[in-house]
């Protein structure tokens, strides 16, 4: 009843409630989505918000045949990059302290039992911040939210053998800042 | 399966990403191999790492509040648009094709740069004999006009009756002959940017026509058919005045001396009759052979 093509097919037609089911089955992972390629929790927020909006407008051209997920990671893909070109342009920066992430490899290996979980999260993110933007994005599509080759082909417009290319890149230079927590 | 076969498609095979006849190999082979079974339990290490990966974020009540009240408006914006879409189908069968902003831009242009050209050549049909013919059209020293020993055109002739190739004809059939001029609007109207390559392409079509012009019969005094010249001539004789101020321009003055001395020949057929007198005619010729015009041509 609640599928997702139905849930479409009724915000479509101007169901309001059907278009906040959506919401409330996806905005997570489009949040996480957005937040691993801004690095910022308020505007993370403001993305996703966007993101539904955009999509809001945008559901009559959504094809049968594509994935809801797969449709709503494309617009947060889109909305991540234009903040990411503006914040360029203002000449900002992530607010992580990039110094601190560099330093990861001086820090002798610590047990992954003994890390904290905010550790553990800071250390991913900092190493996840440290990628390229395409490497970055590949990563977490594939990593944290599972989507398959052809899955995020679609959400980047990148070819397979780019984003196999991309992806394995982005395994290596992970595995060079968090392996140690890995092999403890 | 070798060791470098398996490691690469380990990454896929972690991934799911491998049908399933790969991951059968993949699994034999990983029984049968520590090393890529480490690699393997690095890669699944890595994966459950990733997977306690917690961001830790919080999705606040108001996000939907606010993503509710933007599209507040939108339930009536879509219904509109679907208004929209069966007015504009129905608008569409009788619409005028809408011309997009860069067509519109470009049309005016295009207006704007015939309307320039246009009261240019209104204004200056004198500046342009000058240039066109002042430098090129002097052979021996001496004017076309006054080499055929005729009397100047009055200016006013040319500006106040402009005269299209047709009327040139007519006029010059009740006079039979009349001498060459340069400062006919209905051969020289246009400016263009042409390329060395236009230019050689040029220089050929001229060759073959002072060729051919060579070869009309003109022996005894029955007028001569040159019509199908004259109208060659005069469409090269256009864009020979265009290419040789460009020339000028440009500095390439070799290719303006070839065109210097081709000029004054296209004015000449260009300004015969369609019957042309076979005196006349046999005039040219002389000239084109003793010139040496073709080899000149040919030569470039």
């Amino acid at each position: 009843m609640n599928s997702s093509a139905d849930l479409v097919s009724r915000a479509c037609r101007g169901d309001q409630e059907a278009f906040r089911l959506i919401f409330e089955r996806y905005s997570r992972p489009v949040m996480s989505f957005i937040y691993d390629q801004v690095s910022d929790r308020g505007l993370a927020e403001e993305l996703m918000q966007e993101t539904f909006v955009r999509a809001y407008r945008s559901l009559k051209t959504l094809r049968s045949e594509t994935k809801l997920s797969t449709w709503l990671f494309g617009i947060a893909k889109n909305v991540a990059r234009e903040s990411l070109r503006a914040r360029i342009r203002q000449n900002q920066h992530l607010n992580l302290d990039d110094q601190q992430v560099l330093d990861l490899s001086d820090c002798g290996p610590v047990p992954v039992s003994q890390l904290l979980n905010k550790e553990l999260n800071e250390v991913v993110q900092r190493a996840l911040a440290l990628l390229d933007e395409d490497k970055r994005l590949v990563f977490t599509l594939k990593v944290f939210q599972q989507c398959s080759y052809e899955e995020i082909a679609e959400i980047t417009g990148f070819s397979i053998p780019k984003l196999k290319t991309d992806l394995h890149r982005a395994r290596t230079e992970m595995r060079q800042r968090v392996g140690q927590y890995v092999r403890a | 399966m070798k060791c470098d076969d398996c490691v690469n498609l380990l990454e896929a095979y972690v991934d799911g990403e491998v049908d399933e006849h790969e991951s059968e190999r993949v699994r034999t082979h990983l029984m049968t191999c520590s090393s890529c079974e480490n690699e393997f339990e690095a890669l699944t290490a890595e994966s459950e790492l990733y997977a306690r990966y917690d961001r830790e974020l919080q999705i606040s009540p108001a996000a939907w509040s606010g993503i509710s009240a933007r599209i507040a408006a939108e339930p009536s914006a879509i219904e509109s648009r679907e208004r929209k879409d069966v007015r504009g189908w129905f608008a569409g069968l009788f619409a005028v094709p809408r011309l997009g902003f860069a067509f519109s831009g470009a049309l005016a242009v295009l207006l704007a740069m015939f309307a320039v050209g246009y009261l240019y050549l209104r204004t200056q049909p004198e500046q342009r004999l000058l240039a066109a013919g002042g430098s090129g059209v002097r052979v021996n020293g001496e004017t076309i006009e006054n080499r055929a020993g005729q009397p100047e055109q009055d200016p006013g002739d040319a500006t106040n009756h402009p005269v299209d190739g047709k009327q040139l004809v007519a006029k010059k059939d009740q006079q039979k002959y009349r001498a060459p001029r340069v400062d006919d609007p209905g051969v020289l109207f246009t400016d263009a940017a042409y390329t060395d390559g236009d230019t050689a392409s040029h220089l050929d079509q001229a060759q073959k026509l002072l060729v051919s012009f060579r070869s009309l019969p003109a022996d005894d005094d029955d007028d001569v058919d040159v019509s199908y010249e004259k109208s060659e001539s005069r469409r090269l004789l256009n864009e020979n005045v265009v290419m040789r101020r460009d020339a000028e321009a440009t500095g390439k003055f070799p290719t303006k001396s070839v065109l210097g001395s081709l000029e004054p020949f296209l004015i000449d057929i260009a300004n015969l009759p369609d019957k042309a007198p076979a005196s006349d005619v046999r005039q040219i010729k002389d000239r084109v052979q003793r010139t040496d015009i073709v080899a000149e041509l040919r030569s470039y």
